[in-house]
């Protein structure tokens, strides 16, 4: 933070303001062909991007009538003071947080594991790399298709082996009629299906660090346990705080599977995520401004958590 | 130094805002309509008194520029199939006109329609699931067509009574039943013969009796239902004479909670801590349609289309219908489902829509749609010889089946209904007591 005074010293050391604005237009007109090939861009995120989010922006002021947006009622803040004292609600936030929680820290441990092993010098790299991709690639509908089946209390295979084959349970496993159970697969597929792309970019980082230090360390005396601690993690430092940071982002952000795996929130609307409870909210009950507001709020703890992030990690990177 | 890390964080929250975006990108966009400064809805033909001359001039009949008049609805293949057939017949009767038939996946239907209408994109009619109508027509989205069509009585009058009144909001009618259909009992005969019983229930008591009697554990249940939404306790819930309010909308108290409906409700949990009711209603397990045909359920209670599903995966599969069971006043009932067409507020060539939507109730079109599973909405078509055969069961179930409550807030009732059936069968609430939540719940709902 810079002090007032600290401020001042720096404006008085600068040229006058006329000739700053100058400086200013030179600078533009000498990277005008870079300006102009941003420009189109722009105007497309503006439309599409800036306008929706100020435009719903509003709406989560209104009870909004989506059809005559004229005969809308403002609300002031009555839509955020409903949802900040609504069960439901609350419930989704504890969901989505439980899910980004046990899914970044779950992806990237597995990830780093699954990186560091493709890094040595073994057969079939390439059939491994593959393996791990293919989750990624693979749409959410039909992995979670995939894994509801899996966990099916009647018919599953999960049952199927910890019942018939391990022994583990008596009674089979009603996984996705119970609200916390349910979170079981939920977040299996959410670690599951995103290792392999942490892992790919760990790798490329990984591939980065020059063989020269870790042969210096090992001839120093350095086992592989102390190489991967004092060398390899300080260096993949960046990578992790990237890493860390989009998942947090895509965990906040979970959908699909909750919304297909839960059918929207069931049994009792315990098994929401933030999301599927803003799209109930909006397309089934017709809370357009319910729905805006939850918006709203998902963003603003989005960018406030990932600001924090990376200030607080990046900073002690730095030295 | 400092500035640096301005400009680094002000980039990084840019990033950070981009990724956000595109990660909640489909749903952020669709929650913001696009064109807010143009009304959506352009009023310019107001729908007044039907001795007004039609809105549009007549057009020229030597050279007409057919009007394209869109058509939306959420059909099966088989249903695709038999529609593009009524709209050859349709267009080939008015040359004038042409239909543009687009078909949305039932999930998505409601939410594409709500983004479609608010950018003032929408079609000019649609078929709406018939408890959409009082929602869409509270937020003066449609047309009311008995003030603008001059011979809606006609119509209506020859239209099934339960469907028509699927349409009726604040005194005025928004549409017209387009096609109707019912829940009955499928009852699986093989396993019915292994377990020695001849015949369907006819009663709800034997309807129990025969369920816990074609239970074998985890092997075999005698019923099943597809989830815990009114939809799939509706059909024994009426028929045990089971109310969710009163009939002119005002309260739930002592109606979803009176003694009629509690017994139906008690009824259902019993079986279920019998073990004669499939756990699979809770979520996550075996499907009823795959589980009736595979032997793993004895009974389910479903609708029409249940024929041509089977057809299309389990050929082999012999489908059996009977009536509900009767309740305890010896009566049987129903829910009804179906279709309504409707023509929408901000549509251009409404005149054009409304002559659709007369010939989606005409004889030759409902015959049409027949062919492939959908019941007529026509009472004067019952009988017709080429109506199929396993109609008769539904059509005669029809005559007893109840509507759920015409309200716009009826997806909260549900919702509350359903709830308190959740809690119930968990054993959180007694019957009463879940019900007597739902009730309150309802009742919010009603004061609004």
């Amino acid at each position: 933070m810079a002090t007032s005074t600290g401020e001042r010293i720096e404006l008085e050391a600068r040229p006058s303001l006329p000739a700053r604005g100058l400086a200013l237009l030179r600078q533009v007109y000498r990277a005008r062909t870079a300006y102009l090939f941003l420009f189109p861009g722009l105007i497309l995120f503006t439309a599409f991007v800036i306008y929706p989010m100020l435009y719903s922006l509003r709406i989560s002021f209104y009870d909004w009538n989506v059809i005559k947006p004229a005969k809308s009622e403002f609300v002031g803040l009555d839509n955020y003071q409903m949802l900040l004292s609504a069960p439901v609600f609350r419930r989704a936030v504890l969901n989505t947080l439980a899910y980004t929680a046990i899914t970044v820290p779950g992806q990237m441990t597995l990830a780093l594991i699954v990186a560091v092993l493709l890094d040595q010098k073994i057969r079939g790299k390439t059939f491994f790399r593959v393996a791990y991709y293919l989750p990624v690639i693979t749409s959410w509908v039909i992995v979670t298709l995939i894994f509801e089946y899996l966990f099916n209390s009647q018919a599953g295979m999960i049952n199927y082996l910890l019942r018939d084959v391990l022994h583990l349970v008596d009674e089979p496993i009603r996984w996705l009629a119970d609200p916390v159970l349910a979170m079981v697969p939920i977040n299996l597929l959410g670690i599951w299906k995103g290792v392999g792309w942490s892992a790919i970019i760990m790798l490329a980082a990984l591939q980065e660090i020059p063989g020269e230090l870790l042969e210096a360390a090992a001839v120093d005396g350095a086992g592989p346990w102390s190489r991967l601690r004092g060398i390899t993690l300080p260096l993949l430092r960046p990578t992790l705080v990237f890493l860390l940071v989009v998942l947090v982002i895509g965990g906040l952000n979970v959908y699909i599977s909750v919304l297909l795996m839960t059918d929207g929130g069931q049994p009792l609307d315990l098994t929401h995520s933030v999301l599927t409870l803003m799209v109930k909210e909006t397309f089934d009950r017709l809370n357009f401004g319910g729905g805006a507001a939850i918006s709203y709020l998902l963003t603003a703890f989005v960018f406030f958590i990932s600001v924090l992030q990376i200030r607080l990690l990046r900073r002690r990177v730095e030295y | 130094m400092k500035r640096k890390n301005w400009t680094m964080a002000l980039l990084s929250g840019m990033l950070i805002l981009g990724l956000v975006l595109t990660a909640c990108g489909g749903a952020e966009e669709a929650a913001a309509p696009p064109e807010p400064t143009e009304p959506p809805v352009p009023t310019e033909a107001p729908i007044e008194a039907p001795t007004e001359a039609p809105t549009e001039p007549p057009e020229p009949t030597e050279a007409p520029e057919p009007v394209a008049v869109t058509y939306w609805h959420t059909m099966s293949d088989a249903e695709v199939e038999a529609m593009e057939e009524v709209i050859a017949m349709f267009e080939a009767e008015h040359p004038d006109i042409h239909i543009e038939m687009t078909r949305y996946a039932y999930d998505d239907f409601k939410s594409a329609l709500l983004t479609s209408l608010a950018g003032g994109e929408g079609p000019d009619t649609a078929r709406l699931d018939i408890i959409w109508v009082p929602e869409l027509a509270e937020m003066e989205a449609l047309v009311a067509l008995d003030e603008a069509m001059e011979d809606f009585d006609g119509i209506a009058a020859k239209t099934f009574p339960g469907p028509l009144a699927t349409n009726h909001w604040k005194g005025h009618y928004y549409g017209l039943p387009q096609d109707t259909n019912t829940q009955v009992l499928l009852w699986h005969k093989v396993l019915f013969d292994e377990a020695g019983i001849d015949s369907p229930p006819a009663t709800l008591e034997e309807f129990k009796e025969s369920a816990c009697a074609l239970s074998k554990g985890e092997e075999q249940y005698g019923y099943a239902m597809g989830g815990t939404y009114f939809w799939a306790p509706a059909p024994v819930f009426y028929a045990m004479g089971g109310k969710v309010v009163d009939e002119d909308i005002t309260t739930a108290e002592g109606y979803i909670n009176g003694p009629e409906s509690v017994a139906a409700f008690q009824m259902l949990v019993d079986m279920y801590n019998e073990g004669c009711l499939s756990p699979n209603l809770l979520g996550g397990g075996v499907g009823t349609s795959d589980g009736h045909a595979t032997g793993l359920y004895a009974m389910i209670i479903d609708g029409p289309w249940m024929v041509d599903i089977y057809k299309a995966d389990f050929p082999d599969f012999e489908v059996n219908f009977a009536p509900i069971p009767n309740g305890p006043d010896g009566t049987t009932s129903s829910v009804v489902g179906g279709q309504d067409i409707v023509v929408f507020d901000g549509s251009e060539h409404k005149e054009a829509a409304m002559e659709w939507a007369r010939f989606l109730l005409s004889e030759e079109a409902q015959l049409k749609m027949a062919e492939r599973g959908v019941i007529p909405t026509l009472s004067t078509v019952i009988g017709d010889p080429s109506l199929p055969d396993y109609f008769g069961v539904f059509l005669e179930q029809l005559k007893t089946a109840q509507a759920r409550v015409p309200h716009p807030q009826w997806g909260d009732m549900d919702g509350a209904i359903n709830n308190a059936y959740q809690r119930m069968l968990r054993g959180e609430q007694t019957v009463q007591e879940a019900l007597d939540q739902a009730a309150q719940e309802i009742d919010a709902l009603l004061a609004q």
